[in-house]
This record gives C-alpha cells, structure tokens and sequence, in this order.
C-alpha cells in the first residue's frame, strides 16, 4: 500500500522577480515500510522535497497524498495533526529545544500524541535514549551535548513517537561512522518490526548502503530510481 | 502541562532580560502606586484644608444666594433664627454648628488697598466647626461686639500690618451705600489653607450685620460632621427637614464647592499620566515577546514540524509573557507598599525641595504633602500588569506561531 503518491509535484520560490525552481514534475510513489534515501547534488532539490512530504510545505503544482489523503485538501491545523502523529523529523541542524534536557526534548514529542500513562512514556523516553547510546546523559541539556550527542537526542525525538514516516535530513552529518551505524541500525530495526517508513536526504555513502531504494535527484527532477536489497552493512 | 513546563522554563532561560523585562513592569506600576498615593493623599489634605477651614461638611444658604455665592451677595441671606427648632444633636455624626456671614471688602492700611473676603463669625462657637484657634502665631482671637479682626501672616505681611495695628475694612452695605470698619489686628494666622492666610480677614458677626445693615441675618449655617464620606446622604436628611421650613433653603456638601469641582477635574488630567506609564509597562512586554519570538525561530519552527497547533505555540509565549507580568506586578506591589509607607510617613516637603508655593497651582497646602492608601489601586495594576503582559503578547505570539514551517526552520 502507497504511504505517500506525489503526482507532477513542481515547487517555485520566488526571490524578488524572479522564480527559482526547485522541483520539476515529481511523480513519485512511497510504499508503507520502504527504507529510501534522496540523493543528488546541493541545490538539486531534496530538502524541498521532504519539506513537501512532511506537510511542511505545498507545491506550487501537483498532487501529494499521504495514507490517500489529499494534502493540498487539509488545513494548517489538519496537516499539524498528520506531522504530530504520522510524522518524525530529524534536521541537520538538531532544532532542539535550549531550555529541555534530552529527557524533556524526547518526552515533548511523545507528551504530544499520549499526556497519560507517566511510567510508559518515561520508559520510553529512556529506552530509546538508550538505544541511541545517550543513557546516562538524560539530564543534560543541549548546550551541554557534542554535536552527535545533540543529533542523537533528535533522531530520538523523531523515533520516540514510532510515526508512519521519519523524515531524515543529513542525519548522519554530524556523526561518527560508528555512532551513525548505531543509529542506522535502530532505524533498520524499527523499519523492520513496525514498519516505518524512511526517507533520508543524505550525501553519506554509509546510509545509503542501508537504503532499499536509491532516488537521484538532479535539477529539480527524479535522475534515477533504483529498487533493491541493502548491502550487507553488518561488517 | 508540558507546555506550561516549557513556558516556565523559557522564563529562567534568559534571567536577565525576564529580570529586566519584569523589572519596568514592577516600575512603571510603583510609579502608578505612587502617583495615584501621593494625588489621593494631595486631595485628602486639600479637601481637609477646605473643610476644616473654609467649608465644614455642610453648608445651608439660601439657594438663590447659591448660585450668585462667588459674588458674596448680601440679598437672600438667611435669618439666624431660621432653622432654630431642628434638632441638630440628633443628626447622624453631627459635631457642630456655627452661624457666618460672608462679604466683600477693600482692605486699607492707610497707603493701599486690596479686596479681600471678610467672614463675620462668632468666636465663642467657631472652633465647633473651624479648627482656626490652632493656627494663631500672634494675639489672640477676638471676642463678640469687639472691633477687632484676625487675619493671616501673609495678608498681614503683604500689608505691613502687625498685632495691635488698625486697619481700615470699606464696605459696600445692604442698602448699597459705603460704610468703613475700623478695626484693631487681635491675632495673626499661619493656616494649612493659603485661602485663609492670603485672603480673608475675620470679624464678629455681630459687628459686620451692624456695619452691613443686614442684624440678625447671616449669608451660612456651617455643619461638621464626624467624616466627609457621609456628607451626601446627612445633607439629603437635612435638607428634608429644613425644607419643612422654608423651601427656599438648600444643604450643599463641602464636594459642590467650585474649588472641589476644579480639583476633580484636574484627576481625568492625573488619569492620563497614570496611563502613560501603563502603556510603557505593555510596550516593554510586546518589545520583549517580539524579541523572544525573533531568537526562537528555530525552535518555533520545530515546533510546527513536531505538529504543534498555532494555539499551543501561542499558549507558550503568553503563559512566559503573563509569567513577567506575574513577576513584575509582585515585586511592584512589594516596593509599592515601601513606596507609600515611607510616602505616608515621611511626606514630601516641596517647600524644601523645589522651594516653589502650590498656591500658585491652586493647590491651597502649605505642609508636607503625603500619600494615602489606596488599595484598589494596588489590585488594580497587579492584575494589569498581568493582564497587559498577557494580552500584549498574543499578536508577537501569534505572528510567530503562524510563521511558515519551512521559513521558521531553515530561518528563511
């Protein structure tokens, strides 16, 4: 079953009289439970492209629909309601929370979808901290954390909720290639027990050799789309 | 409960700009308190000054003379004998009653003269209503049928008058031919109302009806009452009563006075200042919610991607904004109450101060002004302060929470 169709998706940003375009007639189909990194030069196109997956943004043309849901139908309000139950991110740039430790900017994410059942979120909470390798760091805030530190409290904060769909902008680019496998491997395992769906923007060979499926992005336009089996990564 | 948790936390995050953010809060609304306290306390102490001086609490005159009373006529005066079977004892906080007739006159030291008011009273019960006696610096006051005066420093000073010095009253009587009284000084005064030392020379009341051709008649009745705050309903009483009698007659409040009416109108002009400040207290607030919004667009932007409602993200920064205002209203209430205590206790000596006479302003003190307490004020700017900090921060709010996803995270 498709989680995600995009039909002739093109996006246009204007700066000042002129129009740049970034995408270009994107046909692009996602099923439930694919593991997938965009890839292609700066500027080709892919941080759009998630942006416009992710609702946080509409095309100037063409059609999303996400769980068959046409996105350009729903409101501020609906699409805010897809990204907080469907939906997990994770930026380059970490956008964590100054104020909360990495305990409170994990719990955030959860405390959104479930405010209940204290002792299951804090489990949680500190179980995917662990995963992550951040146990034992639960208490610091980000100013207190490496940059891989803080990347893993985000990738922690986008798993936490177990959404339909993480989206992963360089996910990887501030880790080391050990803490990045550690972390792939969480992916993979969440991909493979409940189905998550991945999409990864990333230039990091290493992700993409955990990549089922491998789309090139050039000019605004899908270069190529090669469907596959991993690599074997476990060495 | 998270978000109340985070917007808590916001407030810690910057100390020193919750600090001073709360800080102009807590000051503006300390000035308010003390404003508001030092004009109550300037209208209590004038008010006073014009009760225990010049008005009493009640005043009964004839209601023709009312309405011409700044021309002191000497038509429609009343007899002084007039309302003598009420009861005044039994009145609800009666305290005095005392007879007046009031008139114009030119004062003459033999060199110049100046118009001045002359108040023909009887010195055996004027200190039931007046409290004059306490104001003497020289003589003494005079006794009924002497044709003696007493008067203010000031007046006597402008004059060059001293105790013992005769002076020279010219009088326009009631048949409207001229008349003089010659009169020796008995006592000079140094009152808390710049009315009596500067302006008004005191008689018996049985030489002025003599010299006036108006015997047995006296342009007042001068009621006091335990306070001022049950002048109206005593007044309506009375006038019942009196009007039983002679319809012609009206009860008047010390607060129907001209000068009263002037010094009220003055507080609208107070009111606009005290609003002045309140809206430097709110621009501080939405200057600081703007900046608070500016910093975090990053993290506002995450904020959405994570699916939170405009409304959460609102909710966040005026819980932090109402948080300052929280902050700020208590630590102006706190210095708001040293502010007026020592305010009450100290005063202000302007004299001292500035070296300037508020008689010049129309404020008739000569003493230190103080404040008084006003608690409604106090519950007033807590719960605006609040409310400012609450309110002036929905639109900084709602202006970033609305931002664009894409634009608040990439910082676009």
């Amino acid at each position: 079953m498709n989680l995600l169709e995009l039909k002739d998706i093109t996006k246009i940003y204007q700066q000042g009289k002129i129009e740049v375009p970034a995408l270009r007639g994107i046909d692009l189909d996602v099923k439930e439970g694919e593991f997938t990194t965009v890839f292609g030069p700066s500027g080709s196109g892919k941080t759009t492209l998630l942006n416009l997956i992710g609702c946080l943004d509409k095309p100037t043309d063409g059609v999303i629909k996400f769980t068959d849901k046409e996105l350009e139908d729903l409101n501020k309000h609906e699409l805010a309601m897809i990204r907080r139950f469907n939906i997990g991110f994770i930026f380059q740039s970490y956008n964590l929370i100054p104020v909360l430790t990495a305990f409170e900017n994990v719990e955030f994410a959860i405390r959104l979808i479930d405010g209940k059942n204290e002792k299951e979120i804090k489990d949680k909470v500190l179980k995917i901290l662990d995963i992550v390798g951040l146990a034992g760091l639960e208490n610091r805030k980000p100013n207190e954390l490496s940059g891989g530190q803080k990347q893993r409290v985000a990738i922690a904060r986008a798993l936490v909720k177990e959404p339909k769909l993480v989206l992963a902008d360089e996910p990887s680019a501030n880790l080391d290639s050990k803490t990045s496998k550690e972390v792939l491997e969480v992916m993979v395992k969440m991909n493979e027990e409940l189905g998550t769906t991945f999409i990864f923007s990333t230039h990091d060979p290493l992700v993409m050799d955990y990549a089922h499926r491998m789309i090139e992005i050039r000019d605004g336009q899908i270069f190529a789309d090669k469907k596959g089996e991993a690599n074997d990564v476990s060495s | 409960m998270f978000l109340v948790k985070l917007a808590l936390k916001n407030l810690v995050r910057h100390r020193k700009r919750t600090f001073i953010t709360a800080g102009i809060i807590a000051m503006a609304l300390f000035i308010y308190i003390m404003i508001d306290s030092l004009l109550i306390g300037i209208n209590d102490i004038t008010y006073n000054n014009l009760i225990n001086l010049e008005s009493g609490h009640l005043q009964i005159v004839n209601k023709t003379y009312w309405e011409e009373k700044d021309e002191l006529p000497l038509d429609n005066l009343i007899n002084s004998d007039e309302i003598k079977n009420i009861k005044f004892t039994n009145i609800e906080g009666f305290k005095g009653l005392i007879t007046e007739l009031d008139f114009k006159a030119n004062l003459n030291n033999g060199v110049n003269g100046i118009p001045i008011i002359v108040k023909g009273i009887n010195p055996d019960n004027y200190k039931n209503v007046f409290s004059l006696n306490k104001f003497f610096t020289e003589g003494e006051m005079f006794s009924k049928g002497d044709y003696r005066v007493v008067m203010g420093e000031k007046l006597a000073e402008l004059m060059k008058f001293k105790t013992g010095d005769y002076l020279t009253l010219l009088i326009r009587t009631k048949n409207d031919t001229f008349n003089t009284i010659e009169a020796e000084i008995s006592g000079l005064l140094n009152s808390s109302n710049t009315n009596v030392n500067r302006n008004i020379v005191y008689l018996p009341l049985d030489i002025a009806q003599r010299a006036l051709n108006v015997e047995g008649q006296i342009s007042h009745f001068i009621i006091k009452l335990e306070n001022k705050n049950i002048a109206e309903n005593t007044g309506l009483s009375l006038e019942k009563k009196i009007n039983n009698i002679n319809d012609n007659l009206g009860v008047y409040t010390w607060s129907e006075l001209e000068a009263v009416t002037f010094l009220k109108a003055k507080q609208s002009v107070n009111q606009l200042i005290l609003l002045i400040i309140l809206v430097i207290a709110a621009i501080a607030i939405i200057n600081t919610v703007i900046l608070a919004a500016l910093e975090r667009m990053e993290e506002i932007g995450m904020m959405k991607a994570m699916g939170l409602k405009i409304k959460e993200i609102i909710f966040t920064f005026v819980l932090e904004s109402t948080g300052i205002g929280l902050l700020g209203g208590i630590a102006g209430i706190l210095i708001g109450i040293l502010g007026v205590s020592l305010l009450n206790k100290i005063g202000i000596d302007y004299v001292e101060m500035f070296n300037i006479d508020m008689a010049s302003f129309g404020v008739p003190i000569i003493e230190k002004f103080y404040g008084a307490w006003h608690p409604e004020a106090f519950i007033f700017v807590f719960f605006f302060g609040v409310f400012v900090s609450l309110i002036s921060s929905i639109l900084p709010a709602y202006w970033a929470a609305s931002k664009d996803p894409v634009e608040a995270i990439y910082h676009r």
